[in-house]
């Protein structure tokens, strides 16, 4: 019973981290677009939360930058479980134009597990509230 | 002052310091110095000249040698002031003691090219990332990065 109110707390209410792991900010526009009042997704029950220890879903953009890289693994051990990581972006799928470049990883699946790939450069909000509503479909 | 003035007043100036200097553009001044007379040079353009203003040092690797670019504005000209140094001892002299401000182009020199600016008065590492492995400098033209292996979560389909 406990278990099932859990489970519907979570779907109805997830609570998400918008992380940016060296994005060149178009990605993170298109997030803050669909947090906004034009697609709004707070009347969903999506939250923004400000640090990681509150949040269920991390939505993380960029190529991840070898600089950022130990920081995102600090932040991904932060959240507590379970945690569902969203990768927002061709950056954040494989690279995109930084691909091969020496100071990326290549990918936000290179140093965490990631549940959900948007892809698209920038994505469009409708494609990344699309993403948050197939990973809630899993749930 | 117009460009014939500034390259007319820098050559009675700096005297036989100055090896080469061409005027390829209007407002645009290209000297030449050895890298000893760098300080004395640049001490010359910001107290006499007004060449206050260092909007970068860009590097150039040219095979044997590197070649070091102070790009230098004042209200009526830039100018390039090019100094070179050989890749066997690439020693070159900080110009912090006459520009304080120049100490990040001079960092990010030192990070990107492996160059030695001697008498820095900060030498951190400034723009790679921590823990990058000592001697890999990215500019310099024989250095080539090889990519880890790529994890495939799942797979390969």
């Amino acid at each position: 019973m406990l278990q099932r109110i859990v489970r519907w707390s979570r779907k109805k209410s997830p609570w998400i981290l918008h992380l940016n792991s060296g994005a060149c900010n178009a990605c993170d526009i298109e997030v803050v677009a669909a947090l906004t009042p034009r697609f709004d997704v707070e009347r969903l029950g999506v939250l923004l939360r400000a640090t990681p220890r509150h949040a269920d879903v991390i939505i993380a953009t960029g190529p991840v930058t070898r600089q950022i890289k130990d920081r995102i693994i600090r932040i991904y051990e932060q959240t507590p479980d379970p945690k569902f990581v969203i990768a927002v972006g061709a950056c954040a799928m494989s690279g995109c134009v930084y691909r091969g470049a020496y100071n990326i990883m290549g990918g936000l699946d290179q140093v965490i597990p990631v549940n959900i790939y948007v892809p698209g450069c920038p994505a469009r909000p409708d494609a990344i509230l699309d993403g948050v509503v197939k990973l809630l479909g899993t749930l | 002052m117009n460009d014939t003035e500034i390259i007319e007043k820098a050559r009675t100036l700096l005297g036989d310091k100055i090896l080469e200097v061409s005027n390829p553009a209007v407002r645009r001044i290209f000297l030449k110095v050895d890298s000893k007379d760098l300080l004395k040079a640049v001490e010359v353009l910001k107290n006499d000249l007004g060449f206050a203003y260092v909007a970068t040092i860009s590097g150039l690797d040219s095979g044997e040698s590197f070649e070091i670019i102070y790009h230098f504005g004042n209200a009526f000209s830039q100018l390039n002031l090019r100094t070179q140094v050989p890749k066997t001892d690439p020693h070159v002299e900080s110009i912090c003691p006459v520009i304080p401000g120049a100490i990040l182009y001079e960092r990010e020199l030192q990070d990107m090219f492996g160059l030695v600016v001697d008498n820095i008065p900060d030498p951190r590492p400034l723009i790679l990332p921590d823990g990058w492995p000592a001697g890999n400098y990215p500019l310099r033209k024989d250095w080539k990065y090889e990519r880890p292996p790529e994890k495939i979560p799942g797979g390969k389909p």
